[in-house]
């Protein structure tokens, strides 16, 4: 079997000279020329190749440079590509075979961005047998990191790196045990890359757009309300130089999710801060919400048009491109229009006195009659609420049921699954998941219904807009107009649909878990509460 | 992957020479290349420098079937690795005879390989055994060292009955000239007048070459440590055209 590469990283007291005398001193060595090395890695902004266990890296060596996909041990190359012509951006840059099988679907429609740069100098060194044959190869690495395109080298201290030979597991092991019982050393599941991160005060993974919050039942209802807003503040922040430099669609979409939760959370986690307060930032979020949807429509539009295109049959495809064009078109003018309100004095005030206001203390005395509330009591009894909401909008909604009350559905669903991302950390896990896959089906299904009808209507404004800015072909609005017909069709099987997944909402698991997770006041008549709305 | 045997029913030919040479070019190609010493001689296991052994020998290898990955030994070089010979291989052909389908135990053997290794080398034992007739069944291509001269000739159209006897067709035959002394009279008649009368010869031969014989004491591919040789360069002619073939 192919053993795993093991790698070591070395405490400051143990130099390059130290190892080698060290290693020299205790086994019969050769050495190979040194090598130097000069490397960046790539990968998503939310690490999907990461995630995915797979690593991928530009290494340089004079005019030579090398495209290398490899597992996260950074050996053993899977695939590796020589001199490529351009790096790959997205999934259909990638080289084909192996390497766009692999990576392509764990970026699906996200860009590659260089994530951190190395270079760095290579001692390698051959440990032989009684044969001078080579039996294993340890690396010994120092290097320096760097954020790409930023000026300064930040050292990565001194990395061993043990390569097997197959078949020599018993040399291996031999000095395995050396490095742990002579030189002190632990071997670390990490190989260059993390280190390199952690010359930068970084790690792997460290943004995700998923919530992961840990909080215990007993904190402040107000601080933990702050927590969870800083969090959602940050990751705006951290997806506003992508979304101006428009690197992928994703930075605007996390954005935009982030802003929702942010307004969800500000409604919904009720009584903690002041009235005056959640006055002077609800109507500026809102107005981020506005501003971005513009864009992010026509990203939709273009990131679902193949599909849109493959649903045509296939003599009326091509008649859909003129559509495409106009998107791009209105897609880079929309772009231009969000940048400048992304610059603009009104948003980059509202994210500074944003932050400002959540990292002040919190008041000694609020107001605010839930602020000095345990999270637990405020969260389980918001949950409930929200989850009494939906139970009794859900009940009423009958086949003639106007769209509008599904709608209005999809936002209280939308609400109660906040929340639960939210508080999940207060709650057993396995209970929670339950809860959020139930709402998932449900709100997958009102999601439908509403975005298949908005796209349609849109669709057909597009038509007018097209119509009003030039000549538009005549089969290409014939093509729209079958377009609008599927989806309104989709929309409608969508509806039929509904009773369905309400019945898995609805079920006995879930409203027990509901009943019994959170607390609330007995149970009030269903019928008497509907009718009272 | 691609089987390829070396074989002649002669010992003393270049079979060792051409499979360890080729084999590391394939490797440095970025092929991930097996040698698979099958001569209880064990003169490629010494060229790369690993110790003859393998645990259990071979009746223990073919009796628990797919075991052959815990024998394999890398070698010094990327990309190629060795399964070495034992001495325990001079009872092969018992053994072989032994088990059911003898004739395609090797084949057996090596299956489970193919998703580790795009090339494998059989560096065959000389005579015309069972075992030769498993790797004749196993490979792909079959390298065919001859020395020019009208013995050798011989003993090539031997092999050639006993393939066509025994039904051998899906295996690419590519005899090529090996050990050729220009000095000799008969070697340059022989490079004169085969061609014509055997199509599948192959165009590329291997001189007679002091290089070739230092590689016992290099224990290392000749390009390892002569780089720009005659003979290096005919070994990697020979290679580009082996890889035409299969
Ligand atoms: N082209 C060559 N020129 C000179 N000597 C060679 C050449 N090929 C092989 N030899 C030498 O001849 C001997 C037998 O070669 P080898 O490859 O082991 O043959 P086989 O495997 O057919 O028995 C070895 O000592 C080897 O170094
Ligand atoms: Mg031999």
């Amino acid at each position: 079997m192919i053993t795993p590469v093991s790698n070591y990283q070395l405490p400051t007291e143990w130099s390059l000279e130290a190892c080698l005398h060290a290693l020299g001193d205790a086994f019969p060595l050769d050495s190979d020329p040194d090598q130097g090395l000069v490397c960046t890695y790539f990968d998503t902004f939310d690490w999907r190749l990461y995630k995915g266990g797979e690593l991928l890296r530009l290494e340089q060596e004079g005019r030579e440079r090398h495209l290398i996909w490899s597992g996260l041990d950074d050996a053993n190359p899977r695939q590796s590509l020589r001199n490529p012509e351009r790096l790959p951006v997205f999934a259909p840059d990638l080289p084909p075979g192996a390497m766009a099988e692999r990576l392509g679907p764990l970026m699906a429609m996200r860009a590659l961005l260089p994530v951190v740069e190395v270079k760095s100098r290579m001692v390698i060194l051959r440990v032989l047998d009684d044969e001078e044959k080579t039996v294993l190869r340890i690396v010994l690495e120092e290097g320096q990191a760097r954020t790409p395109g930023s000026a300064s080298w930040h050292p990565m201290g001194l990395s061993l790196r043990l390569m097997p030979v197959r078949g020599y597991n018993e040399e291996l092991a031999e000095v395995k045990r050396f490095l742990r019982k002579k030189m002190g050393l632990r071997e670390c599941p990490e190989g260059r890359l993390a280190a390199a991160l952690a010359a930068l005060g970084r790690k792997p993974l460290d943004y995700s757009s998923k919530l992961d919050f840990h909080f215990s039942p007993d904190q402040r209802a107000d601080a933990v309300a702050r927590q969870i807003h800083l969090h959602l503040l940050n990751t705006i922040e951290a997806n506003i130089p992508g979304v101006k430099a428009a690197t992928d669609s994703e930075f605007l979409h996390d954005l935009r999710v982030a802003v929702r939760r942010t307004r969800s959370a500000l409604t919904q986690i009720k009584g903690v801060f002041e009235a005056q307060d959640l006055e002077r930032f609800k109507g500026r979020l809102a107005w981020v919400g506005a501003v971005t949807g513009p864009t992010r429509d026509m990203d939709v539009y273009l990131l679902g048009f193949d599909g849109y295109q493959n649903s045509l049959p296939k003599a009326f495809r091509k008649d859909l491109e003129p559509l495409r064009e106009f998107l791009i078109a209105h897609q880079a003018s929309e772009q231009q229009t969000l940048v400048n309100r992304i610059n603009s004095p009104h948003f980059r005030g509202l994210l500074k006195e944003w932050r400002e206001f959540l990292e002040a203390p919190p008041p000694q005395s609020p107001g605010a009659p839930k602020a000095r509330k345990k999270i637990a009591k405020v969260a389980g009894r918001r949950i409930y609420r929200v989850y009494e909401r939906v139970m009794i909008e859900g009940l009423m909604i009958l086949p003639n049921t106007p769209a509008e009350r599904l709608h209005e559905l999809r936002k209280e669903c939308k609400k109660l699954r906040y929340l639960l991302e939210f508080f999940q950390s207060l709650y057993p896990k396995k209970k929670i998941k339950v809860l959020v896959k139930a709402l998932k089906v449900l709100l997958d299904n009102l999601g439908e219904f509403q975005d298949y009808e908005v796209q349609a209507l849109k669709l057909r404004e597009l038509a007018h807009q097209m119509v009003a800015e030039g000549s538009v072909p005549a089969d290409t609005l014939l093509a729209m107009g079958m377009l609008v017909d599927g989806l309104l069709r989709r929309q409608q099987q969508a509806r039929e649909q509904f009773t369905e997944c309400f019945a898995v909402f609805s079920g006995r698991e879930v409203s027990d878990l509901f009943e019994t997770l959170f607390p609330h006041k007995p149970k009030p008549d269903l019928g008497e509460l509907g009718a009272g709305s | 992957m691609r089987i390829i045997g070396v074989y002649n029913i002669k010992g003393g030919v270049g079979k060792t020479a051409a499979a360890v040479n080729l084999a590391y070019l394939s490797a440095r190609e970025g092929y991930r290349t097996l040698i698979w010493d099958l001569d209880p001689q064990a003169a490629a296991t010494f060229y790369l420098r690993v110790k003859p052994e393998v645990k259990g020998g071979s009746r223990e290898m073919i009796k628990r079937g797919n075991e052959l990955d815990d024998h394999i030994k890398g070698s010094d070089f990327d990309n190629l690795d060795l399964l070495p010979a034992d001495f325990s291989y001079r009872n092969m052909d018992l053994m072989l005879g032994e088990a059911k389908k003898p004739a395609k135990q090797l084949l057996r053997l090596l299956r489970p390989l193919s998703e580790q290794y795009d090339r494998i080398f059989l560096d065959c034992p000389p005579s015309i055994s069972l075992v030769s007739e498993n790797i004749f069944r196993a490979a792909d291509g079959l390298l065919i060292p001859t020395i020019p001269t009208t013995l050798s000739l011989r003993t090539y159209r031997q092999l050639v009955e006993f393939l066509d006897g025994h039904r051998v067709n899906g295996v690419e035959r590519m005899p090529f000239f090996s050990m050729v002394d220009r000095r000799k009279r008969m070697h340059l008649d022989m490079l004169e007048q085969l061609p014509g009368r055997y199509p599948e010869l192959m165009k590329s031969f291997i001189p007679y070459a002091s290089e070739v014989e230092r590689m016992g004491i290099h224990r290392a591919p000749l390009s390892v440590y002569a780089a720009r040789s005659v003979a290096g360069d005919a070994y990697e002619r020979l290679w580009a055209e082996v890889k035409g073939r299969l």
